[in-house]
């Protein structure tokens, strides 16, 4: 059986009760179904190209719901992906993502605008970064700027005290690097506790998700092929990320994008059969975690799933396994933990009025739980998140690893 | 399109929002899970009882066809706009208006959908019978237009064994309410079993009061495999001959089951060719007792392999590669046609026969699949329908199964409901004076034929 016949929607709509968009607008114009019948009707020439025809194809958070509920096995992200680039090169796209793309393409530009707005976040009045916003989320509610990108502020090798028992590859993902630099502290912190020898490639860039969501595959293949030479020839058990969107690229896009075969295809699934996210892995070794006897404090806590986490490594429950067994944690599990924030990527800041209800939901949900602490492991959920929020909602949104690291002991 | 002037009639009554005639739009009502399609003029989203009446007027007012839709997943074409008119679509009139567990009802908008009445109902120990295969994402206005099936209607009865009451806007606008919220009513006409099944042809149903039942306290799931299509199809009529009423009784082939294990990895027995997978529920007791017969009658019958689910999350996965089927079928080929000939049960293994008999004569890939304790089967048929020769020996297949299914005191639909798909074969069960007798009463109701139109009336 051919790839194509693979491919066929039978129409049955079992994916609109999986997608985050159609349950919110409960228009078939958002459906996962509705997107492939109209990507049909572009290739049949039934139905002509158009600005609009763009914008429902993009009315999509990329969070791979429908793939996962799928009984046909369609792969939607490649359709979409395929679609979105067809769209982008007929009707072009807006300047804020066009200069994204032009910052991710090359790592010495990403660390620019990353120095530059961070100059910016010095710099700007604070009532002007109330009054601007991204989306939904003011200015003054995006996180600081690592003050030195993080794989710059780290050694490419990082020892444990002892001998290593093994070693590891850290794909820190630009979220980390630029970001939340805490994230990255706490894992690597976590890995060494466990006696890991950490490696983090110099070379590494953008996974290029962002890149591949909006079309830009050309830019992205450059970026795609320099991780797969960053990563591949290292000789590690595993290649870790803290982000399961850096995840899902290296894991599933990455092995398909180099379908043609060639040494990528084997670089690449090498890559692939190795990446772990560090929930899972840290899962896998938790008898290595030895947590500080003096943790008797207990802080109440709930949970987050990302779509990627859910979709690409069901880690989620993973996640939350972990939370429990936590020494000074209570856990709470919000009825809509698995339900999407309508941060995706992108999607909050191109669809704010969709993204905005989205997130109010679960915000509501969230904070009915009680908890101090928001805990969620992708970086865009956690901006989304806590951007949406202020101090007078009470949650602390963290990636799990920072609350596992606080809890370790001191060794 | 749609004329200035009744377009800005019609968005004089929902606002700009809820009405949409772009090209881009109208392509995505112009389908259900059925083979056909055809584009809308435009779609329109009401959300109350008064805007459904005010676009009836106008539309009946300028003659312009108008066709229900809810979640768009029939499987006959019910809601294809077949004339073209107006789309009314009812998922965003979606509210839940009461639950009402004591005195055994809910009542709802027709946009809301089937699984959410479950949850909303879960709280209260309660359950509203009613399980087709799409309830994740379908709507009640649509469950009641088609008067939807599943699995656990074996036991429980169909849709229309459900609908206490209904109100209905009809053609000309005006609005009618029939049916209350008593289990017994005898008051009148039964007019929800006139609404229920008549697929948008004789009014829009704007709310619905639904009786819903105590969950039962115990629920036992079997999978059993054999060795022999036949003997698979005899131990359904075994058991329900025996006097026990399982909730639902699925019967697959082998290549249905291959299709799911494909699909769901689930450790299916691949060489299986015939596969049941049972449920009982009621009191824990109760369900000892039968689930023992049951597991003695499928040993009498040569069961292969008998495997009891042993958790709620074991049982949830066997029931979600069910529901399933129909996705992973579609797969094998650009199109799928899934029918519901429904027989009586004692002739559950001659109508698999013939079944296989047929397609196998047409050269076609048949995949069995059979609410078989009630008779209601599924044959899958995956083909290209842009290869014309093939799709030729396709509908002649079809023709045949339904004659073999007429001729053994079948009927067409068991629970899909007749729509595009079946339209031409209703001669094969009911006589000419019936089917005038329905267009008498269509016509009574929707003189200018407005609703729905090029359906089966």
């Amino acid at each position: 059986m051919t790839q194509k016949t693979l491919q066929n929607c039978g129409k049955c709509g079992i994916c609109l009760n999986a997608c985050p968009v159609y349950k919110l607008l409960k228009e078939e114009q958002a459906s996962p179904r509705a997107k492939l019948q109209l990507i049909k009707a572009h290739d049949l020439h039934t139905l002509a190209s158009s600005p609009f025809l763009k914008d429902l194809i993009h009315k999509c958070l990329m969070c791979g719901s429908c793939s996962a509920a799928c009984p046909s096995g369609i792969d939607h992200y490649s359709k979409f992906m395929e679609m979105r680039q067809k769209m982008v090169e007929a009707h072009g796209e807006t300047p804020a993502i066009k200069s994204l793309i032009y910052l991710l393409a090359r790592e010495y530009r990403t660390r620019f605008g990353a120095g530059l707005a961070r100059t910016g976040q010095k710099l700007m009045p604070t009532g002007l970064a109330e009054k601007f916003k991204l989306g939904n989320i003011p200015l003054k509610n995006f996180p600081e700027f690592n003050a030195v990108p993080f794989r710059k502020a780290h050694d490419d090798i990082i020892s444990p005290k002892g001998k290593p028992l093994g070693r590891v590859i850290y794909f820190t993902g630009c979220a980390t690097n630029y970001l939340y630099g805490d994230t990255g502290a706490a894992t690597i912190g976590i890995l060494k506790h466990m006696g890991y020898e950490v490696v983090i490639p110099k070379d590494q860039t953008c996974c290029s998700i962002p890149l591949l969501f909006h079309g830009a595959k050309k830019q992205a293949m450059k970026n795609i092929r320099t991780n797969v030479k960053a990563l591949a020839d290292i000789e590690a058990e595993a290649v870790l990320v803290d982000c399961s969107t850096c995840g899902e690229a290296l894991k599933n896009e990455y092995p398909r994008l180099f379908e043609a075969g060639g040494k990528h295809l084997s670089d690449a699934r090498n890559i692939s059969s190795r990446v772990t996210d560090i929930l899972s892995f840290m899962d896998l070794h938790f008898d290595l975690l030895e947590f500080d006897p003096a943790v008797t404090e207990k802080i109440s806590v709930t949970y987050h799933a990302p779509c990627h986490t859910r979709n690409t490594f069901q880690s989620h429950f993973i996640a939350e396994k972990l939370l429990q067994r936590l020494p000074g944690v209570t856990y709470h599990r919000a009825p809509d933990f698995d339900q999407c924030c309508g941060g995706g990527g992108t999607f909050f800041y191109e669809y704010p009025e969709v993204s905005k209800k989205m997130v109010d939901k679960k915000i509501e949900s969230a904070k009915a739980m009680q908890a101090t602490h928001w805990i969620t492991d992708c970086p865009v959920c956690r901006m989304n998140l806590a951007g949406n929020m202020d101090e007078s909602d009470g949650l602390r949104v963290l990636h799990p690893v920072t609350l596992i690291y606080a809890a370790l002991k001191r060794i | 399109m749609l004329n200035t002037e009744v377009k800005t009639e019609f968005i004089q009554i929902v606002g700009p929002g809820r009405y949409l005639d772009r090209p881009e739009e109208l392509a995505c009502y112009s389908y259900d899970a059925f083979v056909e399609e055809a584009l809308p003029d435009a779609v329109i989203f009401p959300q109350t009882t008064a805007e459904v009446s005010q676009i009836l007027k106008t539309a009946g007012r300028y003659k312009i066809p108008v066709t229900g839709r809810g979640a768009g997943t029939s499987v006959c074409g019910a809601p294809i706009p077949i004339r073209h008119g107006i789309v009314l679509c009812f998922s965003k009139m979606d509210k839940i208006i009461e639950v009402n567990t004591r005195d055994r009802y809910i009542i709802v908008q027709p946009g809301v959908v089937n699984a959410d009445i479950q949850k909303a109902l879960l709280p209260f120990g309660f359950f509203y019978p009613p399980d087709p295969g799409s309830m994740n994402s379908s709507t009640i206005g649509g469950n009641i237009a088609q008067n939807a099936g599943g699995p656990r209607c074996l036991k429980y009865g169909v849709t229309v064994d459900y609908v206490l009451g209904l109100e209905v806007v009809l053609a000309s606008g005006e609005v009618i309410r029939f049916g209350s919220r008593n289990i017994k009513d005898a008051t009148g006409y039964k007019l929800s079993a006139l609404f229920c099944g008549s697929e948008g042809t004789l009014g829009i149903i704007t709310e619905a009061i639904l009786k819903v039942l105590p969950k039962p306290e115990a629920v036992k799931t079997l999978m059993v495999t054999f060795d022999d299509l036949d003997n698979t199809a005899k131990a359904v009529t075994d058991i329900i001959g025996s006097g026990i009423l399982p909730a639902a009784m699925e019967l697959m082939d082998q290549l249905t089951l291959n299709a799911i294990e494909d699909s769901a990895n689930m450790g299916l027995d691949r060489n299986a060719q015939g596969t049941l997978l049972i449920e009982i529920d009621g009191v824990q007791e109760a369900c000892d007792k039968e689930m023992k017969k049951i597991i003695e009658k499928v040993r009498e019958n040569g069961a292969v392999h008998v495997q009891e689910a042993g958790s709620e999350m074991e049982r949830e996965k066997l029931w979600t590669a069910r529901r399933s089927a129909y996705g992973v079928f579609a797969k094998l080929a650009p199109d799928i046609i899934s029918e519901d000939v429904t027989v009586p049960v004692s002739k559950v293994p001659e109508m698999i026969r013939r079944i296989i008999e047929i397609t196998t004569r047409y050269g076609l890939r048949v995949g069995v699949l059979a609410h078989a304790g009630d008779g209601n089967m599924h044959p899958m048929v995956p083909a290209d329908k842009s290869n014309k020769e093939e799709w030729h020996r396709v509908e002649k297949a079809f023709a045949e199964i339904f004659k073999a299914a007429a001729d053994l005191d079948g009927t067409l639909s068991g629970e899909h409901g007749i729509g595009l798909a079946k339209a031409a074969y209703l001669p094969l069960v009911m006589n000419q004076a019936t089917i005038d007798f329905m267009k008498k009463i269509k016509h009574v109701i929707d003189p200018d034929g407005i609703l729905n139109p090029g359906k089966f009336v």
